[in-house]
């Protein structure tokens, strides 16, 4: 982190949703840091905000809407004291663009899957058709679409060449961010593997950052350099890749890498008990006690962000050990 | 059938000759079968109408009946000497003669339901012959003079208040599907259930402020009278007469209209890609433009074209309060009299014009959308 400049600083967001039940803390104060060129997977399980968190950076909101709050620093600019105008000229697709959950229906049907890659160059660069057409056709080899699929239609196309596709859209502009929202859930091994094989290379030469939004533990590690963690809501631990991957912090993080099934080693594979608690009310203290084999009496009580050897870990274990900070 | 489409998809690009032939030949059958099926709707369709038209043969009972009456009461009141003197028992005879006569120059003497595949011929070829008991303004009883008078003034009535309701709904649907749970959009499903009174009932009261009381427009007709002579004065009166009956159709069925399309685009606008376009940056009209119309475009073109065609029947409730000479009022006028060319002929061409915009429509739809293939099954994707 500190030999990296900062491209994305998340301080106090927050995105609350109305529902007839209450309301819904999606994103509950959650502070990120991203650095220029770098990969960062947000981990967690069904319904813990990471989706939500996308959203509210990337600032496609619903209508139900309650609370939208925070700063998002964007190459030292807060975006979040922009206009929705200003916002669409020059952060949309501009500085961060998207790869969503199901490439399936990303693609309008009628449209060449041509021209919906070139259109942010036509929209934000005015670029002439022709011009822009080229450089859909570079982006295309790029990813490993064949060329003479830019007169195609989404519906000719497969799976996993529509998942480069949506690819291919979001790096057209080559913004200095792409968030991808489970890019490869949908998809075969294999070709979840040469996937995450094309993130890498674009990664190397076209110099962006990545934040990669999963619950696949496995093919997530193939990119990552750093990891974040989701809880409820709340980002509980951010960590190295490295020393995530082989030693996590909080006791959630641990507990999921003990769910992943390893080869060549006799452990069994164990799950968490329980579910994550509802979003609406949720408990006071940590979140996570419930379900937690070292919870403690400490746990009722909110708990601050600890650094661990420069990691966050949000859990009262490191209140010896780390610092608050 | 799926297979050889997959393989035409990949053929596509190169356009093989071979490919380009077999591509015709697939439209030409899907256009032969499509063609004989319609045929056979018509058929059945205009066949039912002049069922219904003749109730089944009981207009015939019903005009032999007025046929003896008019005879009997011409002889019993002819003062001419040679049908004066006669005994009761020769009138009788004379008066059968002449009803036996008059019966068969209407072809009445022949049992209904051979009359009736005469009148579904005459009709399927658009022989529509001549009314009974109605005559054209221009004197004629010709069926196809009689509506084709009445054509003009209902076009140009139902043509305003058609399309110019058809764009209406379909922006202000547009628009709130955009803003949905805003108050415009909540204003306009409140009042959605205003739609459920029909437009001539909005036209009384419309009639009874701004003719009766204000006196700014007038009762009803088409046109002043005398016509105005120039031509610019002959439309500033008809627009002017237009405006009452135009705004009824449209207070009617304006918010029912706009909240159906509201919720039809609502139901696309949230699909991904919708969502992908405005994650792009995007302007919300060329979202609009692009992402919602464009996909939905073989729906509202069926819209459209179905609302073009039902011009043809115009309303005969509005038609008459507005003294409007218009299809409707032809129609209403003919099912009072019996005179069952005049409905079966009005019926016939709408068949008609029903059965070819459909067959229209399998072509319109593969232009506008690349997943539909004319004959190759359904959609795909």
């Amino acid at each position: 982190m500190t030999e990296k400049e900062t491209l994305l600083s998340i301080e106090d967001l927050r995105l609350y949703f109305r529902t007839t039940q209450g309301i819904v803390q999606a994103v509950d104060s959650v502070d990120l840091k991203l650095g220029v060129n770098e990969a960062m997977v947000i981990l967690g399980e069904s319904g813990c905000g990471k989706t939500s968190l996308s959203r509210a950076v990337l600032r496609l909101l619903p209508n139900n809407v309650d609370t939208y709050s925070g700063s998002i620093y964007l190459e030292g600019e807060n975006t979040m004291e922009m206009a929705d105008e200003a916002f669409r000229r020059q952060i949309r697709w501009f500085k961060m663009s998207l790869v969503p959950q199901a490439a399936m229906n990303a693609l309008n049907p009628v449209l060449k899957v041509g021209d919906q890659v070139a259109e942010p160059l036509i929209v934000h660069h005015r670029a002439e058709k022709e011009d822009a057409r080229n450089q859909a056709a570079w982006m295309f080899e790029k990813v490993g679409v064949p060329v003479d699929f830019l007169d195609r239609y989404a519906f000719e196309l497969s799976g996993g060449m529509r998942q480069r596709v949506a690819l291919a859209m979001a790096l057209i502009t080559l913004p200095p961010l792409v968030f991808l929202d489970e890019p490869t859930s949908a998809l075969d091994v294999l070709t979840q593997a040469n996937i995450f094989n094309v993130l890498k290379e674009i990664k190397q030469e076209l110099a962006v950052s990545f934040i990669l939004i999963t619950h696949d533990i496995a093919t997530s590690s193939e990119l990552a350099d750093r990891v974040a963690v989701m809880y409820a809501g709340q980002i509980v631990e951010v960590n190295t890749a490295r020393s995530f991957f082989t030693d996590p912090l909080h006791p959630y993080a641990k507990l999921l890498m003990a769910s992943v099934p390893k080869l060549k080693v006799e452990q069994e594979p164990t799950f968490i008990t329980g579910q994550p608690p509802s979003l609406i009310n949720p408990p006071s203290g940590c979140r996570f006690a419930d379900r937690c084999p070292s919870a403690f009496d400490r746990c009722s009580e909110e708990p601050p962000v600890f650094l661990v050897d420069g990691q966050q870990v949000r859990c009262w274990l490191y209140r010896a050990k780390g610092v608050r900070a | 059938m799926n297979d050889a489409a997959l393989d035409e998809v990949k053929a596509a690009p190169t356009k093989k000759p071979a490919a380009a032939l077999s591509a015709v030949n697939r439209i030409l059958r899907y256009s032969l079968v499509r063609i004989v099926m319609l045929f056979i709707t018509v058929v059945i369709v205009i066949y039912l109408c002049v069922l219904v038209a003749n109730m089944g043969g009981y207009v015939d009972e019903i005009r032999r009946g007025s046929i003896r009456e008019e005879v009997s009461v011409a002889i019993f009141a002819d003062q001419s000497p040679d049908i004066k003197g006669l005994t009761s028992a020769q009138k009788k005879e004379l008066i059968e003669g002449r009803v036996a006569l008059e019966v068969k120059r209407l072809g009445l003497d022949k049992p209904f339901i051979i009359r009736s595949f005469i009148f579904l011929k005459d009709a399927m070829t658009l022989n529509l012959g001549f009314a009974e008991q109605m005559v054209s303004d221009s004197g004629s009883k010709s069926v196809k003079l009689i509506l084709l008078e009445r054509l003009p003034p209902t076009l140009v009535l139902w043509g305003a208040a058609n399309l110019l309701l058809f764009f209406l709904t379909l922006f202000i649907g547009l628009y709130l599907s955009r803003r949905y749970g805003s108050l415009l959009d909540r204003i306009t499903l409140a009042l959605a259930p205003t739609s459920s009174a029909p437009g001539w009932f909005y036209g009384l009261f419309l009639i009874l402020i701004f003719a009766a009381v204000l006196k700014v427009l007038p009762f009803g007709g088409m046109v002043d009278a005398p016509p105005p002579e120039s031509k610019l004065m002959y439309a500033l009166s008809l627009g002017k007469h237009l405006i009452l009956p135009v705004s009824a159709v449209i207070i009617a069925n304006v918010f029912l209209g706009a909240y159906n399309q509201r919720t039809f685009f609502l139901i696309y606008s949230q699909e991904d890609y919708v969502e992908m376009a405005k994650a792009k940056g995007l302007t919300d009209r060329e979202i609009e433009r692009k992402y919602v119309l464009r996909p939905t475009l073989p729906t509202i073109i069926t819209q459209f074209a179905l609302t073009i065609i039902t011009l043809w029947t115009g309303a005969p409730i509005l038609e008459t309060i507005f003294n409007w000479p218009g299809l409707g009022r032809a129609l209403y006028r003919a099912i009072g009299l019996y005179d069952t060319p005049v409905i079966v002929g009005s019926q016939v061409i709408y068949a008609y014009l029903l059965a070819f915009t459909v067959f229209l429509l399998d072509f319109i739809y593969a232009l506008v959308d690349p997943r539909v293939r004319v004959g190759a099954g359904g959609r795909k994707a």
